[in-house]
């Protein structure tokens, strides 16, 4: 709240709660009531109502009665500092006071009556008692491009942060509908979760924000716009104030062109419910293949990217493709193998080597097949060839890398050498003076560690918070802050209830407690239900998992796969 | 010369000139009514009640919107002038002032025109108005749908009149019929308590639909329909029946005040009852509609407002356990003359306070009052808390039998202090943790409508004002 606007609540609603409890007092008097109220504990009363309760629309009787019926607590709560230690406080006592009782609703009446008629008349001499930021006077647009995590908080915060300025717009540019909950992906594709349960809409989610669903194309910082394409190649501009960029990032196939071409992606709810399918579409086919190594061949499902995505994606797909083998009796649980590869000596170089040991083993002992010290150098339709080697198999998913958003490249920005867009520690852009960058398409630096912060969900959104706090400093003339954030730690699914987990110790410099496990695992649950926007989505959430303990994966194949 | 013509006049100006004029005639008959049955002088009650109807249509008949709103705010009125006249709040009106302390003998004395003023007055005035501006109501106003109240009321009023049947003709009296004699049977009371909860249901449901947006707020409204219910019934119309003359004295008035703790309880059953079959409806015949669905399930609603409910109710308990310690109630097991430890008792006491928050929360969810208002059902549920809690439940679990008396009420008084400090600082909380949820979106429907908007509508402040006001008076008084 405003300085100018507390001083407004602290000076303005007592002196009006005291000028109402002074004439009441005086008209009391004058009526020759010998009611007994005391009315120095009255104006004291009447300070704390006119400070708690608001000036109400202009209900004059409404209000007195109101007042009348709070005249009775009051009474019956002076009671006891009524009674001292010279009475007991029982009913004689209570009788012996009833005059009070009716002193109290009268003063009660009177008093929220005049409280109501000296507020009208305060309201018509020095005007309301919200003043209306400075930022409200002139018109802003504040456009957010991506609708991801970092994109969505920026959003929602400046809703709140902007509440009382009317005349700021919101626009958010996304290429979906909705915030896609990532940590929930693997599961989808998995088949533990409906896809839509882990996706928030937008618009339902962002109360006052304008949400556009296009691709932005271009950003003109002199003219202050940006290009977008929409659904069916319509192209529209929107002009800005303020402008954030969160565009996120998208995959990375090293150039690896047939490998593009034949893999899947798994970055977005139709790449997972893709994948899903697919997984399925081969278990059916290969039920009915009587050639084992053709069998084989369908069912491999090579994972290449031994980073989180590519790990929980193996490990979902693992329990997907031997849970469901039930319903196809033409299949030997032999014959279905996942294969993760990585270029490194390990798995999960986020998190430290014992974690990603026992990940390893674990999902060893499930039946996942790992290739490490290895990549994908190209890909076919029933091969993929590896460095060291070639694979019969006919479905190859890409987690292996990514690359900054495609609209980075047209930018006139400063970026890194991934094409990262370079910020200052305030996230704005460097060289600008009124656009920021966050999340996975912005180079920023971690305070702690000096490194860059990863491309994670709770990097994203404290970011989003420094950005929607420093383009309200911005318009207000104030001074931006810096970004400020220690990692929480890192959590990660590696199979049927066992998860890894790495959390750091608060105020301990850079200890982490390390564990795994069932424990690591109902961690994970536990904190990504949390963390999920709306709590209607975290109730489906919560009955899918439910339904899961007691029913087997559903094998109904939802779209066509190829 | 152009001459004077009423229906030259603006509709708003017409209707409010028309529904004095009408309220002027009702309280001419009501000062008529009173003269007579008081045997007071005609002059000043016919005066009164023509001053009074002037006033009240005048200033609250454009408030009024329905028949329900009509008659507590006509009540709410009466109730008012009673305290402000009869019982000599402003003495420089009513020839000098009593000392205080002797107040309670001299408004005992009162008593009759309380409830004369209530029956002659208020209840006539109101419900004269609340028919009139029922028939010239706005155009654009929603229409209002017989099928909804009737149904819900009339299966609410069934509902809880077997619930009550069950629990008091078991006791062999029946606070509802109290008063009727001359039935042979107790097949012949059941039958006949039947058809009246029935009856009273529909009309429930009919005078206060549009009013009710929570359950808490309609057994409030219960609260309200049942003191209405004792002076109508028990003190007034049931002897009529029978033949004898009007007895409003206090001390025959006391003898009925066991079936004011009845007809209490069966409003608060039949309010809540009520409540319960409205949202039924509501649920499976609006909101069902896909046009109308809230964006977020009456399922967390409800949790969250639990979680609010036991977060308000235990702080709630903290502020008044001080006061439940000053009183004596704190270590008292009510009706036991049992004593507990201190730390035993706070901790039962705080216990329940958080479980009772918790009802709070449920009942009064979707209620978003402001916080005058908040205050004032807050207080409104403590009092429903010690007739229901202190003076019927509680007695029932520890020593097994009630005792609705006069006198045993008076015993207990003490504990109300506390019980309205709780309920009073509960709802402050609560609304303190509603508050920091965004209210309804717009497009809600009218049971979700945030009745801080409609305050200056709502009958809920003369509800609060009158239910509270007697709730307490009445002990006092009859005691």
């Amino acid at each position: 709240m405003e300085q100018s606007q507390l001083a407004r609540w602290f000076i303005r609603r007592p002196l009006v709660g005291l000028s109402a409890s002074l004439l009441v007092s005086i008209i009391l008097h004058v009526s020759g009531s010998r009611l007994s109220i005391s009315f120095l504990s009255a104006s004291l009363l009447a300070v704390v109502y006119s400070l708690l309760v608001r000036p109400r629309p202009p209900a004059y009787i409404g209000n007195a009665m109101i007042g009348g019926t709070i005249g009775i607590v009051i009474w019956a709560v002076s009671l006891p500092l009524t009674a001292g230690r010279n009475h007991t406080l029982d009913a004689g006592f209570m009788r012996d006071n009833f005059g009070s009782l009716i002193g109290w609703v009268f003063f009660g009446l009177l008093f929220a009556f005049f409280l109501q008629v000296f507020h009208r008349i305060i309201l018509h001499i020095l005007g309301g008692e919200v003043e209306v930021p400075k930022v409200t006077t002139t018109p802003l647009r504040i456009v957010i491009l991506g609708g991801g995590f970092a994109g969505m908080r920026t959003a929602e915060r400046l809703e709140g942060l902007l509440k009382k300025a009317p005349g700021a717009t919101v626009t958010l540019v996304s290429e979906t509908n909705s915030l896609l909950f990532t940590p929930m992906l693997a599961e989808v594709a998995g088949g533990s979760l409906e896809p839509s349960h882990i996706g928030t809409p937008l618009r339902g989610s962002l109360k006052r924000t304008v949400v556009v669903r296009a691709r932005a194309t271009a950003v003109d910082d002199t003219l202050r716009e940006v290009s977008l394409m929409a659904a069916g190649g319509v192209s529209q501009v929107v002009k800005y104030d303020y402008l954030v960029i969160s565009v996120g990032s998208v995959s990375n196939f090293l150039g690896l062109k047939q490998v593009q071409e034949e893999a899947f992606n798994f970055r977005t709810l139709v790449d997972a419910v893709r994948i899903r399918n697919h997984v399925i579409q081969k278990l059916e086919l290969a039920d009915k293949e009587t050639d084992r190594e053709i069998r084989r061949q369908m069912l491999r499902f090579v994972v290449a990217g031994g980073g989180f995505a590519g790990v929980e994606l193996a490990g979902s797909l693992n329990d997907l493709a031997r849970g469901i083998l039930r319903n196809y009796p033409g299949i030997d649980s032999s014959d279905v193998e996942v294969v993760l590869v990585h270029s490194r000596d390990r798995i999960l170089p986020e998190l430290t080597e014992s974690l990603a040991k026992y990940a390893l083993e674990r999902m060893m002992q499930r039946g996942v097949v790992f290739r490490l010290n290895t990549r994908v150098k190209d890909a076919s339709a029933s091969t993929v060839i590896l460095e060291s080697g070639a694979l019969q198999a006919e479905t190859l998913i890409w987690t292996a890398g990514s690359a900054p958003h495609p609209l980075l490249a047209s930018l006139v920005f400063a970026k890194d050498k991934r094409g990262c867009l370079l910020v200052e520690k305030t996230l704005a852009v460097q060289g600008t003076q009124s656009v920021w960058a966050l999340g996975d398409c912005a180079a920023v630096e971690d305070p702690y560690s000096g490194k860059l912060c990863p491309p994670t969900a709770q990097f994203a959104l404290r970011e989003a918070d420094t950005v929607a706090r420093n383009i309200l400093a911005t318009i207000s003339g104030k001074p931006q802050s810096p970004f400020y954030f220690k990692s929480l730690g890192a959590l990660c699914v590696v199979g049927h209830q066992t998860a890894c987990a790495e959390l750091t110790i608060p105020f301990s410099g850079s200890r982490s407690v390390k564990f795994s496990g069932l424990a690591a695992w109902l961690l994970w649950r536990g904190i990504y239900l949390t963390k999920l926007p709306s709590a209607e989505r975290k109730i489906r959430v919560l009955l899918d998992w439910t339904l899961e303990l007691f029913f087997p994966r559903d094998i109904v194949q939802t779209i066509d796969v190829r | 010369m152009t001459r004077f013509s009423i229906s030259k006049l603006p509709s708003d100006i017409r209707n409010r000139c028309l529904a004095s004029a009408l309220a002027a005639t009702c309280g001419l008959a009501g000062g008529a009514s009173i003269a007579s049955a008081l045997h007071k002088p005609y002059p000043h009650l016919l005066l009164l009640g023509v001053c009074f109807g002037v006033a009240f249509g005048t200033f609250l008949g454009p408030l009024i919107s329905s028949l329900g709103a009509g008659l507590i705010w006509g009540e709410g009125a009466a109730f008012l002038l009673w305290l402000l006249l009869p019982a000599r709040a402003m003495p420089l009106w009513n020839n000098g002032a009593l000392p205080a302390n002797t107040m309670l003998v001299a408004t005992r004395q009162q008593l009759p025109e309380l409830i004369a003023y209530l029956i002659c007055l208020g209840i006539p005035v109101g419900l004269a108005v609340g028919i009139y501006n029922s028939f010239t109501a706005a155009p654009d106003r929603t229409p209002f749908r017989w099928t909804r109240p009737i149904i819900s009321g009339a299966l609410a009023g069934i509902l809880s009149g077997l619930v009550f049947d069950r629990w008091t003709l078991a006791g062999g009296f029946s606070p509802i019929l109290a008063g009727i004699a001359g039935l042979s049977s107790l097949h012949e009371y059941a039958v006949l308590q039947t058809g009246m909860t029935l009856v009273l249901g529909a009309l429930f449901g009919l005078l206060f639909q549009r009013d009710i947006r929570s359950l808490g707020s309609s057994m409030s409204w219960g609260l309200g329909i049942a003191l209405t219910g004792w002076f109508v019934g028990p003190l007034t119309l049931f002897p009529l029946l029978r033949g004898l003359p009007l007895d409003w004295s206090p001390a025959s008035v006391s003898n009925q005040f066991g079936a004011l703790i009845g007809q209490i309880l069966f409003g608060l059953l039949l309010g809540f009852t009520y409540a319960g079959f409205d949202r039924a409806w509501v649920l499976l015949f609006i909101q069902s509609d896909p046009l109308y669905k809230k964006p977020e399930g009456p399922g967390l609603h409800v949790f969250r407002s639990l979680l609010w409910g036991a977060g308000a109710g235990l702080l709630g308990g903290l502020v008044s356990a001080p006061f439940m310690f000053i009183t004596g109630v704190l270590t008292m097991i009510v009706g036991t003359g049992t004593h507990l430890s201190l730390q035993m008792a706070t901790l039962i006491h705080l216990t329940v306070s958080t479980l009772i928050g918790t009802f709070f929360g449920v009942l009064f969810r979707n209620e978003r009052p402001g916080a005058g208002l908040g205050i004032a059902w807050g207080s409104l549920f403590g009092l429903i808390w010690w007739y229901a809690g202190v003076l019927t439940f509680l007695p029932l679990v520890t020593v097994g039998a009630l005792d609705w008396r006069p006198k045993a009420a008076t015993m207990l008084l003490p504990s109300l202090i506390g019980h309205l400090l709780y309920g009073a600082v509960s709802a402050s909380f609560f609304l303190a943790f509603e508050r920091r949820r965004p209210s309804q979106p717009a497009g809600a429907t009218l049971l979700e409508t945030d009745t801080e908007a409609l305050l200056p509508k709502s009958p809920a402040p003369a509800l609060c004002l009158f239910a509270l006001g007697l709730g307490v008076l009445l002990p006092m008084l009859l005691a």
